[in-house]
């Protein structure tokens, strides 16, 4: 192992820590490449990042999903019923996040009804992570209409969990902790997508009738 | 695989526009500028450039409670001073007779003080404005609609979108408002977006949510292309000389215009939207690079250099050679009949026909419906052969001629459907720019595509071309 790594360890650095945090530059570098290359847009690079590792905090991935799907649902029902009241930003927030954490609750009951004893157990650090999901949610459909939220939060979805399985593949992990260093390649990595300035994938496709009509 | 690639290079992507165009060239500052409606304003008007006129603003609570609602005219819009996409956006088009504060929206629909009162509470809190912020709202004039843009916009003001780079204006294009969009020329929001020939601001193609190509205006015949943007150089010009002043290197200038007061300026963008290229057919990439770099001291320099450039291709240059325009097969044409009365219909340009034949409801609807009547009770022979035909012609004339003042002559018709005796009127066609002194029979073409057909006689002017 490592040396860097063992010196970590043996002051005290959970191994759990430590791999998060290796493993944290590879998972933000692939959001930025989904981004600039590929087109992929998902909620900028902190909620999808942070949704990856409320994804492999739960136990399952499917209740990760089922939880995020939930407070998205809501999020979007919710804002149906809200929009009649013309409430300002923050207070309108703030009933959206209690009655999505209800519904979170009962989903998590529902679960234990059902002997998916998985889902309530839980840890409480994910859940909160994806129930304050929502403000992000009601800032872009604010910002670019219920529509684009819905498409944006599905491809945060998308990109969580490719995420979340890159992040689980031992081989990789094993691999960091062995060479930690390596993760700083993602540096020079970034610097060449910070300067790409050719045609995303996603582009290819939405300007296809320039590209045929020539 | 390889021409999918080699096409696509001179798109310009999100990448390239952010990195190559808007960093480099559009500053904080000049950014700023641009968020802000009322700050853009008032520099457009400073440097004597129109835009539509500030009724009054609200910048907080204070403000809204002391506001002298009886200053406001009929008819006004209320902004967000730092709203995107159309939001928020409050049109009223004139105050309800007899009610005190209760104004008219475009749909119909009432808006009363308390309604107002909200909104503007919405817009100061921030509700509008990018991230939140506290906003300040303003009235401003609402812009009368062009008589050319009547039939195409549903509901709002169509808008011109100019891309301007380096002091060219490099690529363009019409917005239409539509049912969908709710009166709004978004087209994010469903108005159809119409690309603009450089050299002569006639319409080219068009594009419908997001990637649709359409010809005809959705849910109607009416052709897109081939609509003449009146004042285009005018607005060319506003548009470089609003980047010269705005500092905003890349620019997309947003002009309206206004039935009374001719092209004003709506807004001023320094992140202009990618989707003008499919709306044109055409990439951006590859017009700002012929652009980049070349040295254009003047506004006007820069405008005939995007004319020359990036519109014409090969129809203006035959008419430069011939003299006479270029029309196609079906064309817009312009009737003007009796007392001012004038329509416009898609005709179809018909060099088999001699004379001009317009439809009955067409013929009504500038003036001649009196003809129609008279005509229709003279009894007509049904059964003559060619030879007689001269005669019949003949004895109509003595007999009834005189008998109305319009009709100028009768003709006999022959077609693939038979025979018909039809009245002659004089009437003037417009079409593109020429004006002609016509003589048209009126015929009952109801089952036929186009209400009229233009004949040899009034297109000695044009050079037709068959595609």
């Amino acid at each position: 192992m490592n040396q860097f790594v063992q010196l970590a360890l043996s002051n005290g650095v959970p191994l759990d820590t430590l791999i998060l945090v290796l493993l944290l530059p590879i998972i933000v570098t692939m959001i930025a490449f989904f981004r600039q290359v590929i087109g992929i847009k998902a909620f900028g690079i902190y909620t999808p990042a942070i949704i990856t590792f409320a994804f492999l905090a739960t136990n399952e991935i499917r209740y990760g999903i089922a939880i995020f799907v939930t407070v998205i649902a809501m999020g979007t029902f919710i804002r149906y019923l809200l929009k009649q009241f013309r409430l300002l930003y923050l207070p309108r927030v703030a009933i959206m996040i209690t009655i999505v954490g209800f519904s979170i609750l009962i989903l998590l009951i529902i679960g234990g009804i059902y002997n998916r004893t998985g889902l309530a157990s839980v840890s409480i650090f994910p859940i909160l992570i994806m129930i304050t999901l929502v403000e992000k949610f009601v800032a872009v459909q604010i910002e670019k209409g219920g529509r684009a939220a819905l498409i944006l939060a599905f491809e945060t979805l998308l990109i969580s969990v490719i995420g979340y399985y890159i992040a689980s593949w031992t081989a990789l992990i094993g691999f960091v902790l062995n060479y930690p260093w390596v993760t700083l390649l993602t540096i020079p990595a970034n610097i060449f997508l910070g300067k790409w300035t050719g045609l995303r994938l996603s582009e290819y496709f939405r300007f296809r009738e320039i590209i045929k009509s020539k | 695989m390889t021409t999918l690639f080699k096409n696509s290079r001179k798109i310009l992507g999100m990448n390239a526009r952010n990195l190559k165009f808007i960093r480099p060239n559009n500053l904080r500052r000049a950014k700023r500028l641009a968020d802000d409606k009322l700050s853009s304003k008032q520099m457009l008007k400073k440097a004597d450039l129109p835009v539509p006129g500030l009724i009054a603003k609200i910048g907080n609570l204070d403000e809204l409670e002391n506001f002298d609602w009886s200053a406001l005219p009929g008819s006004w819009v209320l902004k967000p001073n730092r709203g995107f996409g159309g939001e928020g956006i409050l049109v009223v088009y004139g105050k309800k007779k007899g009610a005190e504060n209760i104004w008219i929206k475009a749909d119909g629909s009432l808006v009363s003080l308390d309604d107002i009162k909200t909104h503007i509470t919405n817009i100061v809190d921030g509700s509008f404005s990018l991230s939140g912020v506290p906003d300040v709202a303003f009235f401003e004039e609402r812009l009368k609609l062009l008589k050319l843009f009547k039939p195409y916009a549903f509901k709002g003001v169509p808008d011109i979108r100019i891309v301007v780079f380096n002091k060219v204006p490099v690529m363009a294009m019409l917005r239409l408002p539509t049912r969908e969009s709710d009166g709004k020329a978004n087209l994010q929001q469903g108005a159809v977006g119409v690309g603009v020939d450089m050299a002569t601001g006639v319409t080219t193609t068009a594009v419908y949510r997001k990637n649709t190509i359409v010809e005809y205006l959705p849910g109607t015949r009416l052709i897109l292309s081939g609509i003449r943007i009146p004042h285009w150089k005018d607005i060319l010009m506003m548009a470089v000389k609003a980047q010269e002043v705005s500092g905003l290197g890349f620019l997309g200038a947003d002009v309206a215009i206004d039935g009374e007061r001719g092209p004003v300026f709506l807004e001023l963008n320094a992140r202009p939207g990618l989707s003008i290229q499919i709306a044109n057919l055409d990439g951006l990439l590859g017009r700002l690079e012929r652009v980049e770099g070349l040295k254009i001291k003047t506004a006007e320099k820069g405008v005939a250099v995007g004319m020359n450039l990036f519109g014409g291709e090969i129809e203006e240059e035959i008419e430069d050679i011939s003299g006479k325009r270029m029309i196609g097969t079906v064309e817009k044409v312009k009737l003007f009949g009796k007392n001012g009365n004038e329509v416009e219909v898609e005709a179809k340009i018909d060099t088999g026909a001699e004379y001009t034949s317009i439809d009955q409801e067409i013929a009504k609807k500038i003036g001649f419906s009196s003809v129609i009547e008279y005509f229709e009770k003279i009894d007509l022979p049904e059964d003559f052969s060619r030879e007689g035909g001269k005669q019949i012609l003949d004895d109509l004339r003595k007999k009834y001629l005189a008998g109305h003042d319009d009709i100028v002559d009768f003709d006999i018709v022959y077609s693939a459907s038979g025979r018909t005796i039809r009245p002659n009127v004089k009437i003037k066609l417009a079409l593109g720019e020429e004006e002609i002194s016509s003589k048209a029979n009126i015929a009952k073409r109801v089952n036929l595509k186009y209400p009229a057909i233009i004949g040899k006689r009034d297109l000695k002017k044009f050079l037709i071309e068959v595609k």
